[in-house]
Protein backbone atom coordinates (compact mmCIF):
# COMPACT_ATOMS: atom_id res chain seq x y z
CA UNK A 1 0.00 0.00 0.00
CA UNK A 2 2.83 2.34 1.07
CA UNK A 3 4.55 1.70 -2.00
CA UNK A 4 1.94 2.84 -4.03
CA UNK A 5 1.45 6.21 -2.23
CA UNK A 6 5.33 6.72 -2.39
CA UNK A 7 5.32 6.41 -6.17
CA UNK A 8 2.05 8.69 -6.56
CA UNK A 9 3.69 10.95 -4.97
CA UNK A 10 7.28 10.92 -6.74
CA UNK A 11 5.28 10.72 -10.61
CA UNK A 12 3.28 14.25 -9.02
CA UNK A 13 6.46 15.94 -8.28
CA UNK A 14 8.67 14.97 -10.97
CA UNK A 15 5.41 15.33 -13.80
CA UNK A 16 4.89 19.11 -11.64
CA UNK A 17 8.80 20.12 -12.34
CA UNK A 18 8.63 19.00 -15.40
CA UNK A 19 5.91 21.24 -16.44
CA UNK A 20 7.23 24.03 -14.50
CA UNK A 21 10.58 23.88 -16.47
CA UNK A 22 8.22 23.39 -20.23
CA UNK A 23 7.43 26.83 -18.84
CA UNK A 24 10.45 28.18 -18.24
CA UNK A 25 11.58 26.96 -21.62
CA UNK A 26 8.99 28.17 -23.14
CA UNK A 27 9.12 31.73 -21.56
CA UNK A 28 13.25 31.90 -22.34
CA UNK A 29 12.56 31.26 -26.07
CA UNK A 30 9.52 33.83 -26.47
CA UNK A 31 11.68 36.53 -24.83
CA UNK A 32 14.81 35.98 -26.74
CA UNK A 33 12.59 36.64 -30.12
CA UNK A 34 10.99 39.37 -28.46
CA UNK A 35 14.96 40.89 -28.13
CA UNK A 36 15.34 39.95 -31.59
CA UNK A 37 12.18 42.16 -32.63
CA UNK A 38 13.24 45.03 -30.62
CA UNK A 39 17.10 44.94 -31.80
CA UNK A 40 15.86 44.67 -36.01
CA UNK A 41 13.31 48.03 -34.67
CA UNK A 42 16.28 49.56 -33.60
CA UNK A 43 18.74 48.70 -36.64
CA UNK A 44 15.67 49.47 -38.91
CA UNK A 45 15.56 53.11 -36.91
CA UNK A 46 19.44 53.60 -37.20
CA UNK A 47 19.30 52.53 -40.98
CA UNK A 48 16.64 55.14 -41.51
CA UNK A 49 18.58 57.52 -39.27
CA UNK A 50 21.74 57.12 -41.82
CA UNK A 51 19.92 57.59 -45.01
CA UNK A 52 18.50 61.17 -43.74
CA UNK A 53 21.85 62.07 -42.60
CA UNK A 54 23.78 60.68 -45.72
CA UNK A 55 21.57 62.76 -47.82
CA UNK A 56 21.91 66.06 -45.83
CA UNK A 57 25.94 65.65 -45.67
CA UNK A 58 25.91 63.97 -49.36
CA UNK A 59 27.63 60.87 -48.34
CA UNK A 60 26.07 57.78 -51.15
CA UNK A 61 28.31 55.43 -49.71
CA UNK A 62 26.67 55.70 -46.65
CA UNK A 63 23.39 55.36 -48.48
CA UNK A 64 24.72 52.53 -50.11
CA UNK A 65 25.87 51.31 -46.66
CA UNK A 66 22.67 51.43 -45.03
CA UNK A 67 20.16 49.91 -47.79
CA UNK A 68 22.03 47.05 -47.96
CA UNK A 69 22.23 46.66 -44.21
CA UNK A 70 18.17 46.86 -43.93
CA UNK A 71 18.10 44.51 -47.01
CA UNK A 72 20.46 41.85 -45.84
CA UNK A 73 19.63 38.02 -46.09
CA UNK A 74 19.48 36.90 -42.19
CA UNK A 75 22.70 35.22 -42.42
CA UNK A 76 24.15 38.57 -43.76
CA UNK A 77 23.00 41.04 -41.55
CA UNK A 78 25.59 41.16 -38.97
CA UNK A 79 28.32 41.65 -41.69
CA UNK A 80 26.27 44.64 -43.13
CA UNK A 81 25.65 46.09 -39.72
CA UNK A 82 29.24 46.45 -38.90
CA UNK A 83 29.81 47.73 -41.99
CA UNK A 84 27.58 50.21 -41.60
CA UNK A 85 28.82 50.90 -38.12
CA UNK A 86 32.14 51.72 -39.70
CA UNK A 87 30.73 54.51 -42.06
CA UNK A 88 28.76 56.02 -39.68
CA UNK A 89 32.49 56.08 -37.87
CA UNK A 90 33.29 57.98 -40.17
CA UNK A 91 30.64 60.33 -40.62
CA UNK A 92 30.72 60.91 -36.83
CA UNK A 93 34.29 62.04 -37.64
CA UNK A 94 33.28 63.79 -40.36
CA UNK A 95 33.19 67.96 -39.92
CA UNK A 96 30.92 68.15 -42.58
CA UNK A 97 28.02 66.53 -40.75
CA UNK A 98 25.83 69.10 -39.12
CA UNK A 99 25.29 68.74 -35.39
CA UNK A 100 21.44 68.34 -34.90
CA UNK A 101 21.88 64.68 -37.24
CA UNK A 102 24.74 64.16 -35.50
CA UNK A 103 23.41 63.86 -31.80
CA UNK A 104 20.09 61.95 -33.27
CA UNK A 105 22.77 59.59 -35.32
CA UNK A 106 24.65 59.13 -31.24
CA UNK A 107 21.47 58.15 -30.12
CA UNK A 108 20.00 55.92 -32.23
CA UNK A 109 23.57 54.09 -32.10
CA UNK A 110 23.12 53.91 -28.37
CA UNK A 111 19.87 52.56 -28.30
CA UNK A 112 21.27 49.55 -31.14
CA UNK A 113 23.69 48.84 -28.48
CA UNK A 114 21.61 48.57 -25.65
CA UNK A 115 19.31 46.27 -27.37
CA UNK A 116 22.17 43.82 -28.78
CA UNK A 117 23.24 43.99 -24.96
CA UNK A 118 19.84 43.01 -24.01
CA UNK A 119 19.13 40.56 -26.89
CA UNK A 120 22.34 38.35 -26.11
CA UNK A 121 21.73 38.62 -21.83
CA UNK A 122 18.47 36.83 -22.90
CA UNK A 123 19.88 34.35 -25.90
CA UNK A 124 21.93 33.68 -23.02
CA UNK A 125 19.51 32.29 -20.70
CA UNK A 126 17.91 30.34 -23.30
CA UNK A 127 20.80 28.64 -23.95
CA UNK A 128 21.32 28.20 -20.41
CA UNK A 129 18.49 26.21 -19.82
CA UNK A 130 18.44 24.64 -23.22
CA UNK A 131 21.67 22.38 -22.08
CA UNK A 132 20.38 21.43 -18.86
CA UNK A 133 20.45 17.50 -18.25
CA UNK A 134 16.16 17.30 -18.11
CA UNK A 135 14.92 19.79 -20.93
CA UNK A 136 17.61 17.69 -23.42
CA UNK A 137 15.98 14.08 -21.94
CA UNK A 138 13.02 15.09 -22.53
CA UNK A 139 13.23 17.13 -25.79
CA UNK A 140 11.10 20.30 -23.83
CA UNK A 141 13.17 23.06 -26.11
CA UNK A 142 12.36 20.81 -29.56
CA UNK A 143 9.56 23.55 -30.77
CA UNK A 144 11.85 26.23 -30.65
CA UNK A 145 14.81 27.31 -32.90
CA UNK A 146 18.14 27.39 -31.23
CA UNK A 147 18.45 31.03 -30.66
CA UNK A 148 21.72 32.78 -31.97
CA UNK A 149 23.77 35.82 -30.59
CA UNK A 150 23.81 38.69 -32.39
CA UNK A 151 27.86 38.77 -32.95
CA UNK A 152 28.47 42.55 -33.96
CA UNK A 153 31.42 45.03 -32.88
CA UNK A 154 30.20 47.50 -30.39
CA UNK A 155 27.75 49.83 -32.44
CA UNK A 156 27.83 52.83 -29.97
CA UNK A 157 29.58 56.26 -31.17
CA UNK A 158 30.49 58.66 -28.67
CA UNK B 1 5.87 56.08 -17.25
CA UNK B 2 4.48 54.37 -13.91
CA UNK B 3 7.68 52.76 -12.15
CA UNK B 4 8.32 50.73 -9.22
CA UNK B 5 11.82 50.46 -7.53
CA UNK B 6 12.73 48.40 -4.52
CA UNK B 7 15.41 49.36 -2.49
CA UNK B 8 16.94 46.77 -0.46
CA UNK B 9 18.85 48.66 2.74
CA UNK B 10 16.51 51.03 4.91
CA UNK B 11 16.48 54.52 4.44
CA UNK B 12 17.06 54.52 8.00
CA UNK B 13 20.98 54.48 7.38
CA UNK B 14 22.65 56.67 5.22
CA UNK B 15 24.61 54.85 2.39
CA UNK B 16 25.53 54.88 -1.29
CA UNK B 17 22.99 52.61 -3.14
CA UNK B 18 20.23 54.25 -0.87
CA UNK B 19 21.37 57.75 -2.09
CA UNK B 20 21.53 56.74 -5.63
CA UNK B 21 17.68 55.48 -5.30
CA UNK B 22 16.35 58.68 -3.41
CA UNK B 23 18.30 60.96 -6.31
CA UNK B 24 17.01 58.23 -9.13
CA UNK B 25 13.57 58.36 -8.18
CA UNK B 26 13.70 62.28 -7.57
CA UNK B 27 14.80 63.31 -10.75
CA UNK B 28 12.50 60.49 -12.45
CA UNK B 29 9.42 62.48 -10.49
CA UNK B 30 10.83 65.49 -11.69
CA UNK B 31 10.58 64.20 -14.97
CA UNK B 32 6.97 63.40 -14.59
CA UNK B 33 6.78 60.11 -14.29
CA UNK B 34 5.12 58.01 -11.33
CA UNK B 35 7.21 56.55 -8.99
CA UNK B 36 6.81 54.16 -5.81
CA UNK B 37 10.02 53.30 -4.12
CA UNK B 38 9.59 50.05 -1.58
CA UNK B 39 12.07 49.73 1.25
CA UNK B 40 12.98 47.81 4.60
CA UNK B 41 11.36 50.56 7.54
CA UNK B 42 8.43 50.74 9.87
CA UNK B 43 7.02 53.68 9.11
CA UNK B 44 6.00 56.01 6.50
CA UNK B 45 8.58 59.22 6.59
CA UNK B 46 7.20 62.95 5.52
CA UNK B 47 10.87 63.48 4.24
CA UNK B 48 10.37 60.31 1.19
CA UNK B 49 6.47 60.24 0.51
CA UNK B 50 7.58 58.19 -2.30
CA UNK B 51 8.96 55.28 -0.16
CA UNK B 52 6.46 52.40 1.16
CA UNK B 53 7.36 51.20 3.82
CA UNK B 54 8.04 47.06 3.65
CA UNK B 55 8.69 46.34 7.47
CA UNK B 56 11.30 45.62 10.45
CA UNK B 57 14.96 45.26 8.22
CA UNK B 58 17.29 42.82 10.26
CA UNK B 59 20.84 42.98 10.21
CA UNK B 60 22.65 40.88 8.50
CA UNK B 61 26.35 40.28 7.89
CA UNK B 62 27.62 40.83 4.39
CA UNK B 63 30.34 41.17 1.98
CA UNK B 64 32.37 42.14 4.99
CA UNK B 65 29.96 44.88 6.37
CA UNK B 66 25.96 44.68 7.77
CA UNK B 67 23.49 45.40 5.70
CA UNK B 68 19.58 45.92 7.16
CA UNK B 69 17.88 43.78 4.76
CA UNK B 70 14.01 42.09 5.09
CA UNK B 71 13.85 38.73 3.80
CA UNK B 72 10.92 36.36 4.41
CA UNK B 73 7.20 35.33 3.74
CA UNK B 74 5.46 38.47 4.93
CA UNK B 75 8.12 40.40 3.86
CA UNK B 76 7.57 38.10 0.21
CA UNK B 77 3.72 39.08 0.93
CA UNK B 78 3.87 43.19 1.33
CA UNK B 79 6.35 42.97 -2.17
CA UNK B 80 3.37 40.98 -4.28
CA UNK B 81 0.89 43.67 -2.62
CA UNK B 82 2.76 46.33 -3.65
CA UNK B 83 3.28 45.35 -6.85
CA UNK B 84 -0.21 44.46 -7.62
CA UNK B 85 -1.22 47.92 -6.11
CA UNK B 86 1.17 49.70 -7.95
CA UNK B 87 0.56 48.54 -11.72
CA UNK B 88 3.55 49.19 -13.10
CA UNK B 89 5.01 49.53 -16.64
CA UNK B 90 8.43 48.84 -15.49
CA UNK B 91 9.74 47.20 -11.83
CA UNK B 92 13.57 48.46 -11.34
CA UNK B 93 15.59 46.50 -8.53
CA UNK B 94 18.48 47.39 -7.28
CA UNK B 95 21.25 44.60 -5.74
CA UNK B 96 18.72 41.51 -7.27
CA UNK B 97 21.65 38.96 -6.27
CA UNK B 98 21.64 39.20 -2.13
CA UNK B 99 18.61 37.78 -0.12
CA UNK B 100 16.71 41.03 0.00
CA UNK B 101 13.11 42.83 -1.29
CA UNK B 102 14.90 42.86 -4.52
CA UNK B 103 15.14 39.32 -5.02
CA UNK B 104 11.50 38.65 -3.44
CA UNK B 105 10.33 41.18 -6.05
CA UNK B 106 12.38 39.88 -8.79
CA UNK B 107 10.90 36.24 -7.94
CA UNK B 108 6.89 37.45 -7.83
CA UNK B 109 7.42 39.41 -11.27
CA UNK B 110 5.77 39.29 -14.25
CA UNK B 111 6.86 41.75 -17.21
CA UNK B 112 9.44 44.21 -17.71
CA UNK B 113 12.25 43.99 -14.60
CA UNK B 114 15.63 46.60 -15.02
CA UNK B 115 18.43 45.56 -12.05
CA UNK B 116 21.33 47.76 -11.39
CA UNK B 117 24.33 46.26 -9.60
CA UNK B 118 26.42 48.18 -7.50
CA UNK B 119 29.14 46.53 -5.44
CA UNK B 120 31.77 44.79 -6.90
CA UNK B 121 30.93 41.79 -5.45
CA UNK B 122 33.47 39.11 -4.63
CA UNK B 123 33.37 35.47 -5.65
CA UNK B 124 32.02 33.63 -2.23
CA UNK B 125 31.12 30.61 -1.68
CA UNK B 126 27.47 31.13 -0.89
CA UNK B 127 27.43 33.02 -4.16
CA UNK B 128 28.90 29.74 -5.68
CA UNK B 129 26.51 27.54 -3.63
CA UNK B 130 23.30 29.59 -4.92
CA UNK B 131 23.66 29.53 -8.43
CA UNK B 132 20.89 27.50 -9.36
CA UNK B 133 18.73 30.33 -7.04
CA UNK B 134 20.77 33.41 -8.55
CA UNK B 135 20.26 31.66 -12.30
CA UNK B 136 16.42 32.22 -11.68
CA UNK B 137 16.72 36.08 -10.48
CA UNK B 138 19.08 36.71 -13.26
CA UNK B 139 16.48 35.06 -15.84
CA UNK B 140 13.56 37.27 -14.79
CA UNK B 141 15.58 40.46 -15.09
CA UNK B 142 15.51 41.56 -19.07
CA UNK B 143 18.09 44.92 -18.52
CA UNK B 144 21.06 44.99 -16.27
CA UNK B 145 22.70 48.07 -15.57
CA UNK B 146 26.19 48.13 -13.69
CA UNK B 147 27.27 51.43 -12.26
CA UNK B 148 30.98 51.01 -12.83
CA UNK B 149 33.29 49.05 -15.11
CA UNK B 150 34.32 46.99 -12.19
CA UNK B 151 30.55 46.44 -11.19
CA UNK B 152 30.05 45.28 -14.92
CA UNK B 153 33.23 43.02 -14.93
CA UNK B 154 31.83 40.77 -11.47
CA UNK B 155 28.46 40.42 -13.87
CA UNK B 156 30.42 39.11 -16.83
CA UNK B 157 33.58 36.54 -14.55
CA UNK B 158 31.15 35.28 -11.73
CA UNK B 159 27.58 35.23 -13.22
CA UNK B 160 28.35 34.58 -16.68
CA UNK B 161 26.55 37.45 -17.61
CA UNK B 162 26.81 41.59 -18.86
CA UNK B 163 25.71 44.37 -17.55
CA UNK B 164 24.82 47.87 -19.91
CA UNK B 165 27.35 50.90 -17.91
CA UNK B 166 25.46 53.71 -16.59
CA UNK B 167 27.54 56.06 -14.22
CA UNK B 168 26.03 56.86 -10.59
CA UNK B 169 24.83 60.28 -11.41
CA UNK B 170 25.50 63.06 -8.96
CA UNK B 171 23.09 66.29 -8.34
CA UNK B 172 25.89 69.03 -9.77
CA UNK B 173 23.43 72.05 -9.24
CA UNK B 174 22.75 70.97 -4.90
CA UNK B 175 26.90 70.72 -4.64
CA UNK B 176 27.38 74.24 -7.55
CA UNK B 177 24.97 76.05 -5.40
CA UNK B 178 26.58 74.97 -1.99
CA UNK B 179 27.42 77.77 0.55
CA UNK B 180 31.76 77.62 2.13
CA UNK B 181 31.64 77.06 5.31
CA UNK B 182 32.10 80.47 7.12
CA UNK B 183 36.03 81.30 7.39
CA UNK B 184 37.40 78.80 4.44
CA UNK B 185 38.98 78.28 2.44
CA UNK B 186 41.43 81.33 3.68
CA UNK B 187 44.03 83.38 1.82
CA UNK B 188 46.66 80.68 2.36
CA UNK B 189 45.04 78.06 0.70
CA UNK B 190 43.38 74.84 1.89
CA UNK B 191 43.26 71.09 1.10
CA UNK B 192 40.42 68.83 1.30
CA UNK B 193 39.91 64.94 2.52
CA UNK B 194 36.61 63.04 2.74
CA UNK B 195 36.10 59.64 3.99
CA UNK B 196 37.07 56.90 6.51
CA UNK B 197 40.53 58.15 7.40
CA UNK B 198 41.30 55.37 9.20
CA UNK B 199 40.73 52.98 6.12
CA UNK B 200 44.12 51.90 4.77
CA UNK B 201 42.81 51.70 0.83
CA UNK B 202 41.63 55.83 1.45
CA UNK B 203 45.04 56.58 1.65
CA UNK B 204 44.87 59.37 4.33
CA UNK B 205 48.25 59.25 5.57
CA UNK B 206 49.64 59.65 1.99
CA UNK B 207 48.09 63.35 2.20
CA UNK B 208 49.39 63.39 5.83
CA UNK B 209 52.70 63.49 4.66
CA UNK B 210 52.70 65.49 1.62
CA UNK B 211 50.76 68.08 3.91
CA UNK B 212 53.66 67.57 6.67
CA UNK B 213 56.07 69.15 3.59
CA UNK B 214 54.15 71.75 2.13
CA UNK B 215 53.34 73.22 5.69
CA UNK B 216 57.13 74.06 6.60
CA UNK B 217 57.31 76.51 3.55
CA UNK B 218 53.88 77.27 3.68
CA UNK B 219 52.65 78.77 6.98
CA UNK B 220 49.20 79.09 6.11
CA UNK B 221 48.21 76.58 4.17
CA UNK B 222 45.35 74.15 6.24
CA UNK B 223 43.93 70.78 5.94
CA UNK B 224 40.09 70.14 5.90
CA UNK B 225 38.72 66.76 6.66
CA UNK B 226 35.92 65.17 7.05
CA UNK B 227 34.55 61.59 7.67
CA UNK B 228 34.55 59.52 10.79
CA UNK B 229 37.60 58.19 12.26
CA UNK B 230 39.86 58.29 15.60
CA UNK B 231 41.75 61.44 15.30
CA UNK B 232 43.96 60.63 18.02
CA UNK B 233 45.17 56.85 16.62
CA UNK B 234 45.74 58.44 12.94
CA UNK B 235 47.72 61.54 14.27
CA UNK B 236 49.41 58.84 16.45
CA UNK B 237 51.01 57.31 13.63
CA UNK B 238 52.19 61.23 12.60
CA UNK B 239 55.07 62.71 14.94
CA UNK B 240 56.21 64.88 11.90
CA UNK B 241 52.67 66.67 11.99
CA UNK B 242 52.35 67.17 15.40
CA UNK B 243 54.25 71.10 14.96
CA UNK B 244 51.21 71.25 12.06
CA UNK B 245 48.57 69.63 13.72
CA UNK B 246 46.32 73.13 14.52
CA UNK B 247 46.04 73.64 11.20
CA UNK B 248 44.20 70.23 10.61
CA UNK B 249 40.66 70.88 11.26
CA UNK B 250 38.51 67.36 11.07
CA UNK B 251 34.91 67.44 11.03
CA UNK B 252 33.84 64.49 12.07
CA UNK B 253 30.56 62.71 10.02
CA UNK B 254 28.88 65.55 8.10
CA UNK B 255 25.53 65.82 6.68
CA UNK B 256 24.93 65.55 3.16
CA UNK B 257 24.40 69.17 3.14
CA UNK B 258 27.40 70.03 5.16
CA UNK B 259 29.44 67.66 2.58
CA UNK B 260 28.40 69.55 -0.52
CA UNK B 261 29.04 72.82 1.93
CA UNK B 262 32.96 71.37 2.90
CA UNK B 263 33.58 70.40 -0.87
CA UNK B 264 32.77 74.19 -1.89
CA UNK B 265 35.53 75.09 0.96
CA UNK B 266 38.54 74.07 -0.14
CA UNK B 267 40.88 75.08 -2.94
CA UNK B 268 41.82 71.80 -4.28
CA UNK B 269 40.50 68.25 -3.02
CA UNK B 270 42.72 65.71 -2.20
CA UNK B 271 41.98 61.68 -3.23
CA UNK B 272 44.78 59.94 -2.36
CA UNK B 273 43.18 56.06 -2.34
CA UNK B 274 45.13 53.51 -2.69
CA UNK B 275 42.85 50.68 -4.52
CA UNK B 276 39.27 49.42 -4.46
CA UNK B 277 37.46 52.42 -5.57
CA UNK B 278 34.79 50.94 -8.46
CA UNK B 279 33.78 54.45 -9.55
CA UNK B 280 35.16 57.55 -7.61
CA UNK B 281 31.62 59.11 -6.96
CA UNK B 282 33.41 61.84 -4.57
CA UNK B 283 35.29 62.58 -7.27
CA UNK B 284 32.05 63.70 -9.58
CA UNK B 285 31.04 65.40 -5.97
CA UNK B 286 34.00 67.77 -5.96
CA UNK B 287 34.31 68.63 -9.96
CA UNK B 288 29.95 69.32 -9.25
CA UNK B 289 30.99 71.89 -6.72
CA UNK B 290 33.82 73.30 -9.13
CA UNK B 291 36.57 72.41 -7.09
CA UNK B 292 40.02 71.16 -8.65
CA UNK B 293 40.87 67.74 -8.11
CA UNK B 294 43.71 65.66 -6.82
CA UNK B 295 43.64 62.48 -7.23
CA UNK B 296 45.89 59.24 -7.40
CA UNK B 297 46.22 57.73 -10.76
CA UNK B 298 43.86 54.72 -10.43
CA UNK B 299 42.10 53.35 -13.48
CA UNK B 300 38.41 54.30 -11.94
CA UNK B 301 40.13 58.06 -10.97
CA UNK B 302 41.74 58.33 -14.36
CA UNK B 303 38.50 57.54 -16.55
CA UNK B 304 36.51 59.71 -14.59
CA UNK B 305 39.13 62.79 -14.71
CA UNK B 306 39.45 62.47 -18.95
CA UNK B 307 43.19 60.96 -18.64
CA UNK B 308 44.15 63.83 -15.96
CA UNK B 309 42.33 66.59 -18.24
CA UNK B 310 39.30 67.55 -15.58
CA UNK B 311 42.02 66.98 -12.52
CA UNK B 312 45.76 65.80 -11.43
CA UNK B 313 46.76 62.54 -10.85
CA UNK B 314 49.73 61.26 -9.45
CA UNK B 315 51.47 57.93 -8.92
CA UNK B 316 49.61 55.89 -6.39
CA UNK B 317 51.00 56.08 -2.79
CA UNK B 318 53.84 58.49 -3.62
CA UNK B 319 53.64 61.15 -0.84
CA UNK B 320 56.28 63.39 -2.46
CA UNK B 321 54.60 63.28 -5.73
CA UNK B 322 51.87 64.42 -4.48
CA UNK B 323 53.25 67.49 -2.31
CA UNK B 324 54.91 68.65 -5.70
CA UNK B 325 51.93 68.09 -7.21
CA UNK B 326 49.09 70.19 -5.25
CA UNK B 327 52.31 72.79 -4.38
CA UNK B 328 52.49 73.55 -8.68
CA UNK B 329 48.66 74.20 -8.14
CA UNK B 330 48.54 76.33 -5.22
CA UNK B 331 50.86 78.34 -6.84
CA UNK B 332 49.31 78.42 -10.57
CA UNK B 333 45.59 79.64 -10.24
CA UNK B 334 45.39 79.34 -13.75
CA UNK B 335 46.08 76.12 -14.42
CA UNK B 336 43.28 74.96 -11.84
CA UNK B 337 40.85 77.02 -13.11
CA UNK B 338 41.51 75.35 -16.35
CA UNK B 339 41.47 71.85 -14.54
CA UNK B 340 38.02 72.86 -12.91
CA UNK B 341 36.64 73.94 -15.84
CA UNK B 342 37.13 70.94 -17.70
CA UNK B 343 35.65 68.93 -15.09
CA UNK B 344 32.70 71.03 -15.18
CA UNK B 345 32.21 70.09 -19.11
CA UNK B 346 33.11 66.42 -17.72
CA UNK B 347 30.80 66.31 -14.49
CA UNK B 348 27.64 67.31 -16.79
CA UNK B 349 27.43 64.16 -18.40
CA UNK B 350 27.05 62.76 -14.64
CA UNK B 351 24.57 64.80 -13.57
CA UNK B 352 21.34 63.33 -12.84
CA UNK B 353 19.05 64.35 -15.09
CA UNK B 354 21.27 63.00 -18.12
CA UNK B 355 21.94 59.62 -16.35
CA UNK B 356 18.24 59.22 -15.55
CA UNK B 357 17.51 59.95 -19.25
CA UNK B 358 19.73 56.81 -19.87
CA UNK B 359 17.78 54.58 -17.80
CA UNK B 360 14.73 55.27 -18.91
CA UNK B 361 16.14 54.05 -22.11
CA UNK B 362 17.03 50.99 -20.94
CA UNK B 363 13.15 50.86 -19.53
CA UNK B 364 11.87 51.74 -22.90
CA UNK B 365 13.77 48.49 -24.23
CA UNK B 366 12.85 46.59 -21.74
CA UNK B 367 9.10 47.57 -22.24
CA UNK B 368 9.73 46.96 -25.99
CA UNK B 369 10.97 43.46 -25.61
CA UNK B 370 7.95 42.68 -22.78
CA UNK B 371 5.42 44.02 -25.58
CA UNK B 372 6.60 42.41 -28.44
CA UNK B 373 5.82 38.75 -26.22
CA UNK B 374 2.62 37.17 -26.82
CA UNK B 375 1.42 36.31 -23.05
CA UNK B 376 -0.07 32.90 -23.55
CA UNK B 377 -3.13 31.72 -21.34
CA UNK B 378 -2.88 30.61 -17.97
CA UNK B 379 -4.72 27.02 -18.98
Amino acid sequence: MWWVITVVAVVVLVATYLTWLAARVDRLHARAVAAYATLDAHLLRRAVVAVSLAEAAQLPTLVYAARIAVDAQPEDREVAENDLTRHLRDAHEDAAVPEPELSGLVQVSRRVALARQVHNDVVRDALAVRRRLLVRLFRLARKHPRPAYFDVDDPSLS
Amino acid sequence: MRIGIVCPYSFDVPGGVQNHVRDLAETLIALGHHVSVLAPGDEESGEQPYVVPAGRAVPVPYNGSVARVSFGLISATRVRRWMAAGRFDVLHVHEPLIPSLSMLAVLSARGPVVATFHTAMTRSRALAAAQGLLQLVLEKITGRIAVSELARKVQVEHLGGSAWEIPNGVQVSRYRTAVPLPGWPGPGGTLGFLGRFTEPRKGFPFLLQAFATLARSRPDLRLLVAGPGDVDEVMADFPDISPYRDRIVFLGKVSEEDKARMLRSVDLYIAPNTGGESFGMILTEAMSAGTTVVASDLDAFRRVLDGGRAGALFPVGDSAALASTIGGLLDDPTRRAALAARATEVVAAYDWPVVAERVLEVYSTVIEVAGAVVEQPVP
